[in-house]
């Protein structure tokens, strides 16, 4: 597998606007994860073998980005990406339901299995504060961007031409 | 229309356990390798290439900053400012008192050939970045190597302790905020000289934990807590902050403290870096 030249550029805009933009958007100090909306919506449109390998270099780029430990990020979103890439078969180029709930899980997922696995390393904090105060509102927010990004991103990343038109919102 | 399927759709279970093992094995190599190991070495390339990007955002964002600090001025009301000018008479009064003890603490240092204990040299920096995730407590600053700035250097802001340079590249560096989950202060308590250690939390709340219970001299809420010193990672006497919360913990051995930083973390804009003081090693511990 060789990834297409949109990958790339989309993991390096991410990382881009992850450093300058998206810390000025964070509402009550949450952060929107513009790498989550990137690898779950390439996950969707290529598969699960693109979809984790997308997720390893984009959580490897985010953990480089903060000051935390090296690779838990990584390992969360190859897994997400993986997993959201094995519901590739079920998308269908129309829908938008299914691919925000996926992004919602996904969210979901990652910033739960981030935030256990700060604990596990000893830095994380109580579970019901780290659920009340990043994980579900980090969730909504992220799927609140995802409903915006999505559409645009996947027509952007979707490899083949003939899958490019989108039914608006109802 | 239907996503078509190809070889790339099919998910491979060995390829996503190769990718978790390198995880696993990254996260082992970042906590046994030293500051010049590969990923503290990756992380700084990183932090180099994307700076010019976060003081590009910080000026994009700052006009639409500056009219919300303006809009949420209006929201000031006649009991809060009645408070404030109240609390500024105090302050005036409690500063005529310090310049006095002030001056007279000059003359007894010289008489005793006491040394400063805030004879650090120290350098300005601009805030260019904000924490990049949501489990990040940090601020990116534009000044780095080339200036002196090391990683263990502490950085203060005008009204206390702000956290301590972690990443330093030529001309940034990131810095930990003591509210920070990671980041721990060995402390002192100004009235009682109690000493325990201050911890950050994903929330962005200090605590105060270690700190034994003295009935003689018992922790109040408004309590100020200073830099111990102990440790080595930051000069004794900076303020950390201020107690807002003491609850007693009757089956442990300390209670549990709540304390506000007095520094506006969130807008802070301009801060001072203590390039003189000794830098710690960033390994574990109280920093």
């Amino acid at each position: 597998m060789r990834p297409g030249w949109p990958t790339v550029a989309a993991l390096l805009v991410a990382m881009f606007l992850q450093a300058s933009i998206a810390p000025h958007l964070a509402v009550f100090g949450v952060v929107p994860n513009l790498f989550l909306l990137v690898v779950v919506t390439l996950a969707l449109v290529e598969g699960p073998v693109p979809g984790a390998f997308a997720g390893f270099t984009a959580g490897v780029l985010l953990d480089m980005l903060g000051t935390s430990v090296i690779g838990p990020w990584a390992l969360v979103l190859c897994v997400v990406g993986y997993v959201a890439g094995t519901l590739n078969a079920n998308m269908f180029a129309e829908g938008w339901l299914l691919p925000i709930t996926v992004a919602f899980m996904a969210s979901l997922l990652a910033e739960l299995s981030y935030g256990l696995l700060l604990a596990v390393l000893g830095v994380g904090g109580p579970f019901v504060v780290t659920l009340t105060h990043i994980v579900v509102p980090a969730t909504v927010y992220n799927t609140a961007l995802a409903v915006l990004v999505y559409p645009w991103l996947a027509r952007l990343l979707r490899q083949d031409p003939g899958m490019t038109e989108f039914r608006r919102m109802a | 229309m239907k996503t078509p399927t190809a070889e790339t759709r099919k998910g491979s279970p060995v390829l996503l356990a190769v990718l978790v093992v390198m995880s696993l094995v990254m996260t082992s190599v970042y906590f046994r390798e030293g500051d010049g190991g590969p990923l503290h070495t990756a992380r700084r390339g990183v932090l180099f290439v994307t700076s010019p990007f976060a003081v590009v955002g910080n000026a994009v964002a700052m006009p639409f900053n500056s009219v919300g600090r303006w809009f949420s001025g209006f929201t000031v009301s006649r009991s809060e400012l009645d408070t404030l000018r109240a609390q500024n008479d105090q302050m005036r009064k409690a500063a005529a008192q310090q310049e006095e003890q002030r001056q007279e603490n000059v003359r007894l240092r010289a008489i005793l050939k006491l040394p400063d204990e805030f004879k650090t040299s120290s350098i300005g920096a601009r805030v260019i970045g904000r924490p990049t995730d949501s489990w990040e407590g940090s601020i990116l600053i534009d000044r780095g190597s080339a200036d002196g700035v090391k990683a263990g250097t502490p950085v203060v802001a005008a009204q206390g302790l702000l956290g301590q340079v972690v990443v330093s590249t030529t001309h940034s560096s990131e810095v930990r905020l003591i509210t920070d989950q990671s980041a721990g202060v060995a402390v002192l308590v100004q009235a009682t000289r109690a000493t325990g250690i201050v911890h950050g939390s994903v929330e962005g709340n200090l605590t105060l934990d270690y700190v034994a219970m003295d009935a003689k001299h018992p922790l109040k809420v408004g309590d100020v807590l200073l830099t111990s010193g102990m440790g080595g990672a930051y000069p004794k006497g900076l303020v950390v902050g201020d107690v807002r919360k003491v609850t007693p913990d009757a089956a442990g051995l300390f209670p549990h403290v709540e304390l506000s930083s007095r520094v506006p973390i969130g807008d802070i804009e301009e801060v001072l870096v203590l390039t003189g003081s000794q830098p710690s090693q960033l390994v574990g511990g109280v920093e």
